[in-house]
This record gives C-alpha cells, structure tokens and sequence, in this order.
C-alpha cells in the first residue's frame, strides 16, 4: 500500500467529482461555452489523475479509498485511456454541438442534455474503473447504458429512436447476464472459505481464487463473457453496436467506441485474472478465442460490403476488439501490455476518425460513402486528418497500433496460438482491403459535378466571376457547407492532437512502458 | 420457524414464481400480464422476508421493503402508464405461437435444471436446490424478449428476466452485498424510465409500438 | 377377499353408478339457476335414461360390430375403474389393480371405442368428431401420465390406493409445488377428457364445434342409453379422481360399515362440490376455438412437466 494518503485521496476522487461537478454545471445553466469547456477541463482532470496515478503505481504500490475505490497500474491505464479520449471527444464536442444548434438538428434543451449526460457518461466509466468491488464495477457499467441511452437518440428520428431502443435492450440484457454471472462468483466466493460471507472484492478473490467452485465458476465466467461481451460489441450480442455508434452524435460515437467497449474489456480482464486460477485455463482461453474469433470475422464480412463510413468505423470497433479480446484469450504479460497499448491506440485512433466523421456528416449531409467523394481535393485538412486516423486504425507505422498489433501477435505465437493467429491476420487483411478501398472511395475519387469548383474555392478567389458563381452555388445547394467551414481548423485541432499522440506512443516507448509492464503483471498470467 | 414448514413455504414461494412466469408466456392480454408481474415482485418480497426470517436478518427484511415497492408497485406502475397511453391491450403477433411458447418453456425449464446442476452440487440444501427455478425463469424471460414484438412485452421480458436473477441472488447467496443490491435496484428503476420514455418516442415518431417497425437500420 | 371389502367394492359401485346422471342433473341445474332459468331438476337426466331404456335401439345401416360393441367398451372400462380406484376405501380388495397408469389406459380405451364407433357409422359428422376427440386425448393423455408421475414420484408408488393414503399421512404435501402443478394440469386434462367448457360444450349440437356428440350422433335407445350412462360415469369418475388424489380427506381406510358410510357421504359431497364449481366456472366462458385447445392443453402439459421436475430437483 502506498503512502501517499492525502494525494491518493484526492487521484482518486477528482476523476469522479470534475465530471459530476460539470455536468451539474449543464443542468443548472443548460448549454454554455463555458459549460462545454468545463467538459473538457473534466476530461483533462481525469487524464492527469490516471497520469498521477499511474506515476504513483508503476512500482506495483496501490491507491486506495476506504472499500470501495482502488487503483493500481492496470486501472492507472484505463483512467488515462479515458481522459485522454474524453479530451478529444469533449473539445470536438464543444464546436459539435455549436454547429448542431445553427443548423437546426438540435435545440437548446437538446444541447442542455447533451451538456449534463457526456460528464456522467465519463463519470459512470471512472467509476467502473476505479471500483474496487465486482459489484459497484458491473453497475457503474450498467449505468453506461442508462446515460448514453438518450446520447445516442440526441438526434431524434426513426433512425435514431431505432437505434436506442435496440441499444438499451440488447446492452441491459447482456449486463443482467453478467449480473447473474457476479452473483454465481459471489456464490461461490461464500463456499471457499474466506469466511461464510463471501465477497465480491477483486483483490480478496483474486487471493482465494484457487478455492472458488470451478463447476460454479465455469457457468459464471461464460456468462460474464457473454454479459460484457455484449457491452464490448462482441459477438453474439453486438448487433446494437453498429446502429448506436452510427446514430450517436460523433463525439459520442467517439467515446462509446473509444472508452465503453474497452471497459467492458476491462472487467473481463479482471474477471479473467480469478477465472484462470479458478478453472482450467484451457476452458478460459478457448471461451476467450471463440467470442474474438467470431467477431473478427462477423467485422470482416461486414465491412467488405459498407455502404456507410459511420458503420464502417463501428464494424472496425467490433473487430478491434476482437483483437483486443484475442489478446487476452492469449493472456501472457507481454499480450496484456500489447492488449492494454492497442486499447489506447484503438481509442484515439477512433475519437479522432468519429469526430472527423462528424464533421464530414456536417460538410456533405450524407453518411453513404458513395455520397462523399473526393474529400482530399476540397478539404484537405480536415481529409488529411481522417486519411491519417485511417492509416493508424489499420495498423500503419508509424502508429501504434502498429506496434501494438505486432506485439500481439508476438505474443500469440509465443503462446503456441499460431493457428488462431493466421486465422486473425488473414481476417485483418480482408478488413485492411475493405477499410482501405472505401476510404480510398472517400477521400480520392471523382468529386461530385456541382461541388467540384467550391473545392478549390478559396484559392481562387482573385477571380471574381468564378468565385462569385461557385459562392452561390455552394449557398443555394449545398446548405450545409455554408455553415459549417467557420470552424473548420479550430474543428481539426484536437484530431491533430489525438494523431500526433498516436504516433508518439507508436515512436517512443518511454512514457508508458513501465506503466504498462506494470499492469501486464497485474492481469497477466505466464 | 421449523425446517419443514420454512422448506414448504420457500418451495410454493418458488413454484409461484415459475408458475408466473410460465403464465406471462401464455396470456395475450398485456394488462394481465403486468398484473403478474406484481405478483412476481409480491413473491420476491416474500422470497426475501423468508431468508430473512431464516437468517435472522433486518438487512434482508429492508431488501424485502425495496424489492416490494420497486418491483411491486413502481416498476408495474410504470408499465400501467405506458399501457394506458399507448392504447394496445394485446400482443398482437408473437414470432412463435402460444403453444409452441408453452413447450419451448417445458424444454427451457429442463435446460435450467441441466445448468445448475453445478450450482447445486457446491453446496446442497433446501435454498440451493431451489435454483433451477430462478435460472428457468431468467431463460423464460430471454424467451419473451426474443419472440415477442410488442415494446411493452420486451420490456416486460427484462423484468422477467431479472426477476429470475434476483430469485437466483437470493436463493444462491441470500441476496447480494447491500451496495451492489442499491446500484442494481437504481440501475432498474432508471433503466425502466428509459424505456418508458423511448417507447413513447416510439409512438410519436412511428405512431405505433411495435419492433416490426424498426427495420431501417441494416447492413 | 373378505366380505366387508366385497360390501365396499359394490358400495362404492352404487355410488359412481347410481350417482352418476345425478352429478350431471346437478352440474345442469345449478348452470340453470345461475343463468336465472327454472331448470328440470336434477334427476333429469335419470328420467331421460329410463325414457330412453324403454325405446328400440336403431343402428344405422352398414354398420359393423365395432358400432354395437363401443358403448359396451366404453360402460365396461369405466366400470372397472369406478370399482377398483380409491373412491370410498383405500382398502378395498382388489387395490393391487388400482394402478394409475392402468387407469389412464383404460380411460383412452373406451375413447378409443367410442371413435371407432364414430368412424365406423362412416357419416361426416362421426368422422369429423372422432378426428377432434383423438386429437384432444392424443394432447391429454401425456399430460396425464405426467401428472400422474409427478404424485407417484413422492410416494415411491403409481398405486391409486398409495398416492391417496401418502397424501393423507402427510397432509402438508398438498401445498407443495409439485402437487399443486400437477393439480392444475391434471384439471385441465379432466376438463378435455370429459368434454367439458371451454374445450367442448357438452349442450350443443352445432356441427362447427361439437366434439363428443359428433360421435355418438347415430346412436339412439338403448345405446343411447348406455353412451350417456358411460359418459356421466367418466365424468363422475375423472372429478372422483382428481378429488380424491389432491383433497384425499374422509376417504375410508378400514372396511368397517360406518367409516363407509361416512365416507360415501363425504365423497358424494365433495364430487358435488367440485361438480357445481366447474358448472359455475362454465356459465362465466365461453367455448375456445378449436385451434386454441391445443394451446391449453400444451399449458397443461407443460404444468405437468415442471410438477415432475419439481418434485424430483425440489423436494
């Protein structure tokens, strides 16, 4: 345990408190700018407690706060998998939902909404995080459900009223399994002689994990697999993920797909650490295999045929984590850091594609991706950055995704999986030609007739008929690119951010290394 | 209370609890459906005031007040209000008939029975040997949430569904920690305003309840 | 076999014969009066079977053995089962015959009888009910047995005599879930194989939904006669049945001449008793399509199934 004591304390509380406090700022003034700064402030807040956190972890040590919160180095990873997320999806929120109130698809009790639900949503997933007891970590999950549900219906609509309702249903029906699943472990923690009052404390069953029932455990870890698969967007319970992610404002698209499916992630890694010693291993990683094999391969064949790049992104989410899970069916120290890299990398690399993606849905009004053509030649900042968001998502160097993937598979062929490896390289190589021709589609091709001569409109601009002719143009049909260009570089900023990022962790491994080795040791089994 | 007479009521309290459920398969009519939902929440309530007679627990006895107002009063409270507003009385079209319902139910009991063999098995007694009724119920409600097409029966399915996890709590492990029993039970109670709210969104935009009309998100 | 269980074997004989038409007059009477109707009484329909007595028994033309010999099967397997099942003693002499499954076989022979004899007359009417009857008792019959297993499965034993003497050592079982499944299961499948609401209306003759007097349309005097006679006979033994195999108080368990006296009133009551409920649960629904009487029975089937497994993982 540490010494830090007061200044564990407070690592421990203001991830949760800056959060609620903006978001209780939201619902008393409704949506400000300074309201959706303080968003971002929240965001940075959490990011520095994970960076505190993890400073005072490297060593192995714990923060602790009475019972019920806990961080070592694997929960320091998630905090700044989180932070560093929501800064991204917050600070792209800020000129979002600006540009959604000027055009109309919102109001301001919409914007008040939005302002008080994306804090909890962040504060819901710290908790998770930072939840020491097996319980309050399945509920704070459950309780992502609840404040994303009306974040995901923010637009209105048939689409999105579908979408809701299919995400609510699915999500709370697959974390009530994994309530069952929580209840069977506690069950059996009450059998294993640790005293007849059991405990759903991670480090008091991690340390009786041996004892625990392996028949009762055996039932209970499949469903928690199939339970917080459902929230990670694994198969067989993923088919809200697609719809929510698309329909979701892009921020929160962002954040879901970033944030959420990793937490849910998280858990089973947990959990993974009591089912190995519990069970047989060889059930656990088999359990672990199927779930990430069968999404790999249900995102690859869905992503060949992608008509819209809002789904495109969600169907990549799924077989990302498909490939996180795979990692942790593998389960060594060196596939949980590669895992726990991939986590942030695949978090970044998605805030910033969905945030871009929300600015594209702004400028072209469609999410076809044969509506959106030739994106480099008229918007080259804001199509460089999404051309460079797809290049890191599918694994190019200098990212580290690409670092991350290589582990990965290092580390599956060190643990004797190379058949489950070809079959995963083979999958990631149909997506890399799925992602690749479609965003090649987007942002190359043949732009549209009419919006051809506003691409290189400002350039232009010295002469005057021309300009004149195309500024009319652009006005008259094609509304939403009137409005939207205002904010483009201050739009571009934190994407550039997020890339740049990407590529240092990709470059340099010093400032996470030992953070991650540290939390390899902690969810890791040799 | 005596070992008998506490093994007799736990059992008929059990019993009720599959027999509702199984009944929720069979009857059309949602209002009478909702009605034994409240049932169900009465059943758990008295699940809870059994254990906490048994065990001597004031904690459980305060679990039983919860569990009685929120799944006996607000929960169908809630579900009374949407049925009333949206004006259907029916499940107009199940994906599977009543009768095949009703046998898939027979098999979905026995599966239960198969699963928790284990869970028996770790440490038998008139409690635990009671758990296959609150796995079949749990199956019974996944049942009804995938086959029927009305907004009120999936949810009505999920409450099913988690009354099922609950019996399996209680009669697994007398009820879960206090704090976790909290969270669940807000999580419930805030999950059921959701959808009460979406499914009158539903109505406004679609002008009825009905899944058959979300088709327009698909690949 | 003694004399005193010779006394109580044709005791209770008199009583499921005798009392038979009665049970109907009295389920027809008390519909009557609660649909504000006079009513004829309930000897009614001993009248109706001394009328019918008296007149010549008609047999349609082309007709084979199997029509004449139906009613006799039928009266026949009901009789051995009103003599040998636990109505009044559970210490009757031939007890080791009182076997459950053997009831319900006998039960479907006399249905079977009766279809042939429907098909046989080789009219539409016969066929059409003889194919909904089979239908009904192909549902019913495993539910039945089912039932039947869930209560034997408590005493170790699938003799009537057993079950009932089992229930009445330890009277607390009645509540247990097991019983009470097997309770409602088993009260369905009495209310299809008697032919009662809502699977069949025993007081019409509307060709679209008459079940058992499709078949016996043909019949007339003194077929008629012992058709009816059966029918009452099955009904009073199916509601004997299921009394006595769930509410088993005040049967006899001596041969001694007062305890079946006692006994023969208390069970003529309680038959009356549930005979008058089931006429006022009648008068409140209405007859179910014939394509909803599967659904029903299914429940019924599946109430069976949970009251086995209940009394096997339960108790």
């Amino acid at each position: 345990m540490t010494a830090l004591g007061g200044l564990g304390t407070a690592v421990l509380l203001a991830p949760l408190l800056a959060p609620l406090l903006a978001g209780g700022a939201a619902a008393m003034v409704g949506w400000r700018r300074a309201v959706a700064w303080s968003a971002v402030a929240a965001s940075v807040v959490i990011l520095a407690s994970g960076v505190l956190a993890a400073v005072a972890t490297t060593d192995g040590s714990v923060l602790v706060v009475g019972d019920l919160l806990r961080a070592d180095a694997l929960t320091a990873v998630m905090l700044i998998v989180i932070g560093g997320v929501a800064v991204i999806a917050t600070w792209s929120g800020v000129g979002y939902i600006d540009q959604e109130l000027a055009a109309g698809h919102t109001d301001a009790r919409g914007a008040g909404r939005y302002g008080l639900l994306v804090p909890m949503f962040l504060a819901a997933m710290v908790l998770a995080v930072l939840a020491s007891n097996l319980g309050v970590l399945w509920a704070s999950i459950e309780a992502t459900t609840i404040v994303t549900a009306f974040l995901v219906g923010h637009r209105g609509g048939r689409k999105a009223v579908e979408a809701t309702w299919k995400y609510v249903i699915i999500c709370s029906v697959g974390i009530a399994l994994a309530y069952l699943g929580t209840v069977l472990v506690y069950y059996s923690s009450q059998h294993s002689g640790m005293g007849s009052q059991g405990s759903l404390d991670w480090t008091v069953l991690v340390a009786h994990a041996d004892r625990l029932d392996p028949g009762v455990m055996r039932v209970a870890f499949a469903l928690l697999v199939l339970g917080f698969g459902t929230k990670a967007g694994l198969v067989p319970m993923h088919s809200w993920l697609p719809d929510a992610h698309s329909q979701a404002p892009a921020p929160v698209s962002a954040l879901m797909s970033g944030v959420l499916l990793s937490v849910a992630v998280y858990a089973l890694l947990r959990y993974r650490v009591i089912a190995v010693a519990a069970l047989d291993p060889g059930f656990v990683r088999i359990l672990l295999l199927t779930a990430a094999l069968t999404s790999l391969a249900l995102a690859a064949s869905m992503l060949i045929a992608q008509r819209d790049y809002k789904r495109l992104l969600a169907y990549s989410s799924i077989e990302h984590m498909g490939l996180v899970v795979l990692g942790a069916a593998v389960g060594t120290p060196l596939a949980v850091a590669a895992l726990l890299l991939h986590i942030l990398g695949h978090g970044l690399a998605k805030s910033v594609l969905f945030c871009g993606s929300g600015q594209i849905l702004a400028l072209e009004g469609t999410t076809q991706i044969s509506g959106v053509r030739g994106l480099l030649a008229r918007r080259p900042v804001l199509a460089g950055t999404f051309a460079l968001g797809l290049a890191a998502l599918l694994g190019l160097p200098p990212f580290s995704l690409f670092v991350s993937e290589l582990a990965l598979a290092r580390a599956a062929a060190d643990a004797g999986l190379g058949w489950a490896l070809a079959v995963a390289l083979v999958l990631l190589l149909v997506v890399f030609v799925a992602i690749a021709s479609h965003g090649a589609g987007m942002l190359f091709g043949r732009p549209p007739a009419v919006t051809a001569p506003p691409g290189a409109g400002p350039a232009t601009a010295p002469v005057p008929t021309a300009a004149a002719v195309s500024s009319i143009l652009t006005r008259t049909l094609v509304r939403p690119q009137a409005l939207a260009p205002v904010r483009t570089a201050a739009g571009v900023a934190p994407l550039v951010t997020g890339l740049a990022v990407l590529a240092v962790l990709g470059v340099v491994a010093w400032p996470l290394d030992q953070l991650l080795r540290a939390a390899a040791l902690i969810a890791g089994t040799p | 209370m005596s070992d008998g007479v506490f093994v007799q009521i736990l059992d008929l309290v059990c019993g009720g609890l599959l027999l509702s459920g199984v009944l929720m398969l069979w009857r059309r009519e949602l209002v009478a459906i909702v009605r034994l939902l409240v049932v169900q929440g009465v059943l758990l309530a008295a699940l809870a005031v059994l254990l906490g007679v048994r065990e001597q627990s004031v904690e459980l006895y305060l679990v039983a007040v919860g569990v009685l107002i929120l799944k006996a009063v607000v929960l169908p409270g809630v579900l009374h209000r949407v049925l009333r507003d949206s004006g259907d009385a029916r499940e107009a079209a199940p994906l599977v008939n009543v009768t095949s319902s009703l046998l898939a139910a027979a098999l979905l009991t026995l599966v239960a029975y198969a699963v928790s063999g284990p869970l028996v098995a770790l440490a038998p007694s008139a409690t635990t040997r009671a758990l296959p009724v609150g796995l079949a119920v749990v199956l019974l409600g996944f049942f009804v949430l995938v086959t029927r097409r009305h907004a009120l029966s999936q949810v009505v399915g999920f409450l099913l569904l988690d009354n099922g996890i609950a019996a399996t709590a209680f009669l697994a492990t007398s009820g879960v920690p206090l704090v976790v029993e909290l969270g669940g039970s807000l999580d419930l109670l805030l999950l059921v305003l959701v959808l009460q709210v979406l499914a009158a969104r539903m109505r406004l935009t679609f002008g009825r309840t009905d899944m058959d009309e979300l088709q327009e998100l698909r690949d | 076999m003694t004399a005193a269980g010779v006394v109580g074997v044709l005791v209770q004989l008199a009583v499921v014969v005798g009392g038979a038409p009665l049970l109907v007059g009295l389920m027809r009477q008390v519909r009557a009066v609660l649909e504000g109707r006079a009513g004829a009484g309930i000897g009614q329909p001993w009248r109706d079977l001394r009328k019918l007595l008296k007149k010549e028994a008609i047999r349609p033309e082309g007709t084979s053995w199997v029509f004449t010999s139906g009613p006799l099967v039928l009266f026949a397997s009901t009789l051995v089962i009103a003599a040998v099942a636990p109505f009044v003693s559970t210490a009757s002499p031939l007890d080791g015959v009182a076997d459950l499954f053997a009831m319900v076989s006998l039960l479907l022979l006399g249905t079977v009888a009766l279809t042939l004899a429907g098909l046989d007359t080789g009219t539409a009417f016969g066929g059409m009910g003889s194919s909904r009857e089979v239908t009904i008792a192909a549902l019913a019959e495993p539910t039945i047995l089912l039932a039947g297993f869930a209560l034997s499965a408590r005493v170790g034993s699938s003799n009537l005599a057993d079950i009932v003497a089992g229930t009445l050592a330890a009277p607390a079982q009645v509540l247990s879930p097991a019983t009470l499944l097997a309770a409602v299961a088993f009260a369905v499948v009495v209310i299809a194989e008697a032919g009662r609401l809502p699977v069949d209306n025993p007081a019409t003759h509307l060709e679209l939904t008459m079940i058992h007097e499709a078949m016996i349309l043909e019949y007339a005097g003194r077929d008629l006669a012992v058709v009816e006679l059966a029918s009452a006979m099955r009904l009073t033994v199916l509601l004997g049945l299921s009394v006595n195999l769930f509410v088993p108080w005040g049967v006899a368990t001596s041969s001694a001449p007062l305890a079946l006296l006692g006994a023969t009133a208390v069970f003529a009551l309680k038959v009356g008793l549930l005979g008058a409920v089931l006429a006022t649960f009648e008068v409140f629904i209405a007859k179910w399509r014939l394509f909803r009487v599967p659904e029903l029975l299914a429940g019924s089937f599946l109430f069976g199934l949970l009251a086995v497994s209940a009394s096997f993982f339960l108790a």
